[in-house]
């Protein structure tokens, strides 16, 4: 019987490799779509994007925040880090302490196949992935930023109206790239205070920076239109966004904005700013 | 790529032995090798196009080992550049197929790229039809198991070829047959044979970002796990026969079907009956938004993990052929009959030798559907049984007869509907008429003339100032006559002519060597456009003028 009974359960466990999402459910926000015109041109720097998977229950978070934090020392503006929520398993909050998960970030959860945690990549490297302590992370941002950039990013925003953003991208080609791109906003809180695991035990008021509170275009960004050759200039309108939780703090926000290559996601460079 | 390495180990090995017969420690090395070319010049006349290579080639040799239990195989191929109708990605050479095998009555374990087929295919079907310039093979490991005798247990999971590179998707599957006879001891003696199956394949894919076609700032929530299950059953009693298979697919957003939301379903139902003398069956098919590709953007023939099996006559003749359908995977209802009825000897009908007579009768329809949306939605809505547009239907009658000991005739009338929205084009119904006399004439011993002679009268025809691009179009005449010359030898010329409401003229020659395993052929002539299809699987051919070579061998 033990014989018949394994393979059913095989087939069992297959059918449930199958989603289904719910009648009214087919379609989600896209986000907000760029206005593409010629730009004034920003200069080329070459700063490193870390993509940082965590979660309030996950023991080991906080090592790889201070190593991160100890390389924010070191390299300033040239280090972007972005600090992801993961969508389950220690992604999951404490009873009463807020749920940090976002669409994007379980979209890009998914997408790069994270299940350990923490969890990091350079520039969407995938070839690399830091854990724990983040591994010799530092030494690589530093050889990240050592490179010669693809092309310059520029980002700014403005609060127009209460809970309102108006953000412009400029970028310029430092080199030519033919390749398809894509721009991607992505909005980060700082100085969030709430639970988190730690190896030393649960700290109630854990200092959480850098969290991603919300992808603001399509979780793949919005293609990157008319550049290419080297010295080429755009700028990129973006539409009204709303912010949708009114917990959230714009003036301990930034606006990340990067530039990726469409079909293998590395980012090819990137930029934040506050919010005037 | 280890697997790939170690087996091109294994088999320079096995060939430094003996490369005919006996390698590595008493193992045998077979195969195959085959080559085609093309050179073909334009032709306004006919719409062929300049080749700039001026020579093109599809080259494969298939290489297998096998030692007991254990196999390993090897395919190269080559397009250098790939023959007028295939698809200009497959342009470069190298080791397309490899594996390595080990099988045993109750076990075989194959890891590497391997076809397999669950039922009749409908939730999955790896295959290669060199021919339609079809592979779907999968790349990953697959496994078979019988624990008890009666039950077959199939598992695998793999990538899919795409040209030279393997598709983004994940393909994982898993399949049970049980034959109730081998299983259950009451059972093994009755007259009802009864074989139940079930299986179920799911698809991975990466998320995107594809717009909904209602709101540009919404995209679809895409379902990045795709399942497809299938329950089977074959039953055979005394002269009956009864094969069926209803099949469902999940949510499946792609290019295929508009990126709807809709599921899939499929039913097929084969009823025959036969002895001696007489047969009779009836298909019956119902398909509903069941493209199951492993990448949801891909359309074309590549990617599909599953194959819908075609319900009309599969014919050979060229007039036959000239308006062939392909399966609608999107959508259709089907319906077939045949009856063959042999007259015996010595009966006024039957003569000297018998006379056989098959009746074919097929329909095919599409959907009667209500759209309720385009991407992002439910797509539409369609009845189960209700009938939307015509897409083919076909009545023929076929009789073969040997008329003595050195002639044997077959003469073949049939009536085809057949619309071309079928082929992506504007709806439209053509009616033809076809006849087709088949002659074989063994005159000696050493010398055999066969000589196939076909008309077709069709309502369609073809006026490029109308704008009209069907070169089908019209009324055609055929002949076929072919002079096998000893056990080695052949030579054979063949013509089409669209004598009315149609252009073309496509006269060709041929002439042919085999000895042993070994053929080769070498034709000169005009090729006309059209269809290439097998088992409603479909490849475009353009036209060409000129000189056609191949050569197949095995050892």
């Amino acid at each position: 019987m033990k014989k018949i009974l394994l393979p059913i359960i095989g087939a069992a466990l297959m059918m449930a490799a199958c989603d289904k999402i719910p009648e009214g459910e087919y379609t989600v926000f896209s986000g907000i779509n760029a206005t593409w015109s010629d730009g004034d041109g920003v200069e080329a720097i070459q700063r490193a994007y870390v993509e940082k998977y965590t979660g309030p229950t996950c023991t080991n978070c906080p090592l790889a925040d201070e190593t991160l934090d100890a390389a924010h020392e070191t390299f300033g503006e040239r280090l972007v880090v972005v600090s992801i929520n993961h969508y389950e398993g220690q992604g999951k909050p404490f009873a009463g302490e807020p749920d940090m998960r976002t669409d994007g970030g379980t979209a890009w959860c998914k997408y790069f196949g994270i299940n350990s945690l923490p969890s990091a990549y350079l520039n969407r490297n995938t070839s690399k992935q830091y854990t724990s302590s983040m591994g010799n992370i530092v030494t690589d941002i530093a050889t990240a930023i050592a490179q010669q950039p693809v092309l310059g990013i520029g980002v700014s925003a403005k609060e127009t109206n209460v809970g309102e953003i108006s953000i412009g991208v400029d970028i310029q080609m430092a080199q030519a790239y033919t390749k398809p791109m894509t721009l991607t906003l992505a909005l980060i809180e700082d100085s969030l205070a709430y639970k988190q695991s730690t190896p030393n035990g649960t700290d109630a008021e854990y200092v959480h920076n850098h969290m991603l509170r919300d992808v603001l275009t399509d979780f793949w960004g919005v293609d990157v239109q008319g550049v290419g050759a080297a010295g080429e200039k755009r700028h990129a309108s973006f539409g009204t966004y709303s912010v949708k939780d009114e917990n959230i703090k714009l003036e301990n926000c930034h606006i990340v904005a990067f530039v990726s290559d469409k079909a293998s996601k590395q980012v090819l460079n990137v930029a934040q700013c506050g919010i005037e | 790529m280890i697997i790939k390495r170690l087996l091109l180990s294994v088999l320079a090995l096995a060939m430094v032995g003996n490369l005919h017969a006996q390698g590595i420690a008493g193992g045998h090395v077979t195969g195959n090798v085959q080559l085609e070319g093309q050179m073909s010049h334009a032709d306004t006349t006919i719409g062929a196009g300049e080749v700039p290579e001026r020579l093109l080639m599809n080259a494969r040799a298939d290489i297998l080992y096998t030692n007991g239990d254990f196999s390993a195989g090897l395919r190269f191929e080559a397009y250098q550049n790939p023959l007028l109708g295939f698809d200009a990605q497959y342009t470069g050479q190298g080791i397309a197929n490899y594996f390595v095998a080990y099988k045993t009555q109750r076990l075989a374990v194959t890891a590497g790229t391997f076809y397999e087929q669950f039922g009749s295919g409908m939730i999955l079907r790896a295959y290669e039809d060199r021919y339609l310039g079809i592979d779907n093979a999968l790349l990953g490991v697959n496994l078979m198991f019988r624990p008890i005798e009666g039950v077959t247990v199939k598992a695998l999971a793999g990538k899919q070829r795409y040209y030279w590179q393997w598709g983004d998707g994940l393909v994982r599957g898993a399949d049970a047959e049980i034959d109730l006879n081998s299983l259950i001891r009451p059972m093994s003696d009755s007259k009802l044979h009864v074989v139940l199956g079930a299986g179920f394949v799911s698809k991975y894919e990466n998320d995107e970002s594809i717009p909904s076609a209602a709101d540009p700032e919404y995209r679809l929530n895409l379902p990045l796990n795709v399942g497809a299950g299938a329950v089977r059953m074959d039953m055979n009693y005394g002269h009956w026969s009864l094969q069926t298979e209803y099949a469902r697919k999940g949510q499946d957003p792609s290019v295929m079907n508009g990126y709807i939301y809709r599921p899939g379903e499929a039913l097929m139902l084969n009823l025959t009956y036969s002895k001696r003398g007489f047969s009779a069956g009836l298909q019956a098919k119902h398909v509903d938004n069941m493209s199951f590709k492993s990448s949801r953007n891909q359309s074309g023939e590549m990617l599909y993990i599953n194959y819908i099996p075609a319900i009309n006559k599969q014919h050979t003749y060229a007039t036959l052929t000239m308006y062939p359908y392909a399966t609608q995977v999107i959508g259709e209802n089907g319906l077939q009959g045949e009856v063959m009825y042999r007259f015996k000897k010595g009966t006024a009908l039957g003569g000297k030798y018998g006379t056989d007579i098959k009746v074919n009768g097929s329909m095919i329809y599409g959907l009667d559907t209500t759209q309720v949306g385009g991407a992002g939605t439910e797509g539409y809505t369609a009845d189960w049984l209700a009938l939307g547009e015509k897409y083919y239907t076909e009545a023929s009658l076929e009789i073969d007869k040997k008329l003595n000991k050195k002639l044997h005739l077959t003469a073949t009338y049939a009536y085809q509907v057949f619309n071309p929205v079928v082929e992506g084009h504007a709806p439209d119904l053509y009616h033809n008429h076809i006849v087709v006399g088949d002659l074989s004439w063994r005159i000696n011993k050493k010398n055999a003339l066969h000589i196939k002679a076909e008309w077709m009268g069709s309502d369609s025809h073809y006026d490029p100032a109308e704008g009209h691009t069907d070169r089908r179009a019209g009324d055609w005449l055929m002949g076929f006559v072919e002079w096998t010359i000893g056990t080695h030898w052949f030579i054979s010329a063949s013509d089409q002519y669209a004598y009315n409401d149609g252009v073309g003229n496509y006269p060709s020659v041929a002439v042919g060597y085999s000895t042993g395993a070994t053929r080769l052929q070498v034709g000169y002539g005009k090729q006309r456009e059209g269809l290439l299809c097998v088992g409603g699987v479909c490849r475009q051919v353009p036209a060409s003028n000129g000189l056609t070579f191949s050569l197949t061998t095995s050892f």
